[in-house]
């Protein structure tokens, strides 16, 4: 399989995921993604219509992440939502901790 | 091919009720959750839970697997063993993730789509490692990933395929590429998955990376800070040499425009950020400690001093 023509990568951001594209990225209903963007777990609850949703990597990661929290322990969205939002803090708040050599 | 037994990875005995298997599981989650984890292993250990849950907390999967016993598994393979149907569904196909007796499973499964039944192949995720230099200039990659492919029967057998991914400039920590048609393949000649890319930049102390922007900490002597000097400094983008205005102090942030990530189509580039350190000499020789001891005598410099009050 080794010296094919390289395959491109395309940064997400620049090819961002329609909410069918989402849905089947993350294995569930677009329901589910709807639920969401309208409580502003995701997408920050924008007012556009479901088909102008266009969503980029870190609404993936987050999403994907939700899922999981949800799952895993069958925890309410809300509660998944809190969850997720502690992590993306602590993460960022580590990468602080590391610049700064402590 | 070694036996996997996924009650003991869970800590569960064989005859545990499936609402035991799931408090199980939870509760190592917790402990190996990756973001709160203590543990060296965590990341090892959550994809071993995730494996023996996907398992052990279905049903039907987990009965195949107690008929599977503790027999070696190409043995079953050839006798009673009738996976369910979506054997295998459901699971994340990260490169290299499973175990290699999950992917002997994995490889015994006839007929888990059937034919002539349409449907798109599954997305799959992994996460690749790169410098945060390939973010500035763009970087070739080679990924394994295992497949799983129908032969001639109709049973699924595994492969290892290897890709060769260009990795654009400009991309940013925990940003997804996106590689259409490389995920799992589709059924019933329906189109393949798309396989999900997730940067990470390798740990590198000497920057700090948000977004597009870079922190660099650059260490200046006293003299350079208090004069004022033309510094050459390693940056991710190779070396430039930066102005030090006279009077800095340390905790000073000098800026460099567009030396950050580099922009793309959507987003601009970002700055590089050099945050000064001053370090000072040490005093380990005679002349050294004479220059302190002078300084001391004529600057009559005291940095405690408010200066509004004068004390």
């Amino acid at each position: 399989m080794n010296g094919e023509q390289p395959i491109r990568a395309v940064p997400l951001d620049e090819a961002a995921l329609t909410l069918d594209e989402l849905a089947r990225a993350c294995a569930v209903e677009p329901g589910w993604v709807v639920q969401r963007v309208r409580t502003g777990i995701l997408l920050d609850g924008t007012g556009d219509a479901p088909e102008a949703w266009r969503f980029t990597s870190v609404d993936l990661v987050r999403a994907r992440s939700l899922l999981r929290i949800e799952r895993d322990f069958d925890a309410n969205e809300e509660v998944a939502a809190l969850v997720v939002d502690l992590t993306e803090e602590v993460r960022r708040l580590r990468r602080r901790l590391r610049a700064a050599g402590l | 091919m070694d036996y996997k037994d996924y009650y003991a990875v869970l800590g569960v005995p064989k005859t545990a009720s499936a609402d035991e298997i799931k408090a199980a599981y939870r509760k190592l989650v917790r402990k190996y959750h990756p973001d709160v984890s203590k543990e060296a292993d965590a990341d090892a250990r959550t994809k071993e839970l995730n494996e023996a849950y996907g398992v052990l907390g279905d049903p039907e999967k987990r009965a195949a697997y107690d008929e599977l016993g503790s027999a070696p598994y190409r043995q079953a393979g050839e006798g009673g063993f009738r996976p369910p149907p979506d054997w295998g569904a459901g699971f994340e196909s990260f490169g290299g993730a499973d175990s290699d007796f999950f992917k002997d499973l994995f490889a015994h499964v006839g007929g888990g789509r059937r034919r002539g039944f349409q449907m798109r192949g599954d997305d799959s995720y992994a996460v690749i490692e790169i410098a945060l230099q390939d973010a500035y200039a763009g970087a070739g990659r080679t990924i394994s990933l295992r497949v799983p492919e129908a032969d001639a029967s109709g049973r699924v057998i595994t492969r290892e395929r290897t890709l060769n991914v260009t990795i654009p400039k400009g991309v940013t920590e925990g940003q997804q590429l996106r590689l259409a048609g490389q995920g799992q393949p589709g059924s019933g000649g329906a189109a393949a998955g798309d396989l999900y890319l997730e940067i990470r930049f390798a740990e590198d102390r000497r920057y700090r990376v948000e977004g597009r922007d870079v922190y660099q900490t650059v260490p200046v002597a006293p003299w350079e800070a208090a004069l004022g000097a033309g510094i050459e400094v390693a940056t991710p983008s190779g070396r430039v040499t930066v102005a030090v205005p006279a009077d800095s102090q340390g905790g000073r942030k000098l800026r460099l425009k567009g030396r950050g990530i580099p922009g793309t189509a959507s987003a601009p580039a970002g700055d590089l950020y050099l945050l000064l350190e001053i370090a000072l000499p040490p005093a380990n020789t005679p002349r050294a400690r004479a220059l302190y001891e002078q300084m001391a005598r004529e600057l009559g410099f005291n940095p405690r001093l408010d200066p509004r009050t004068g004390l």
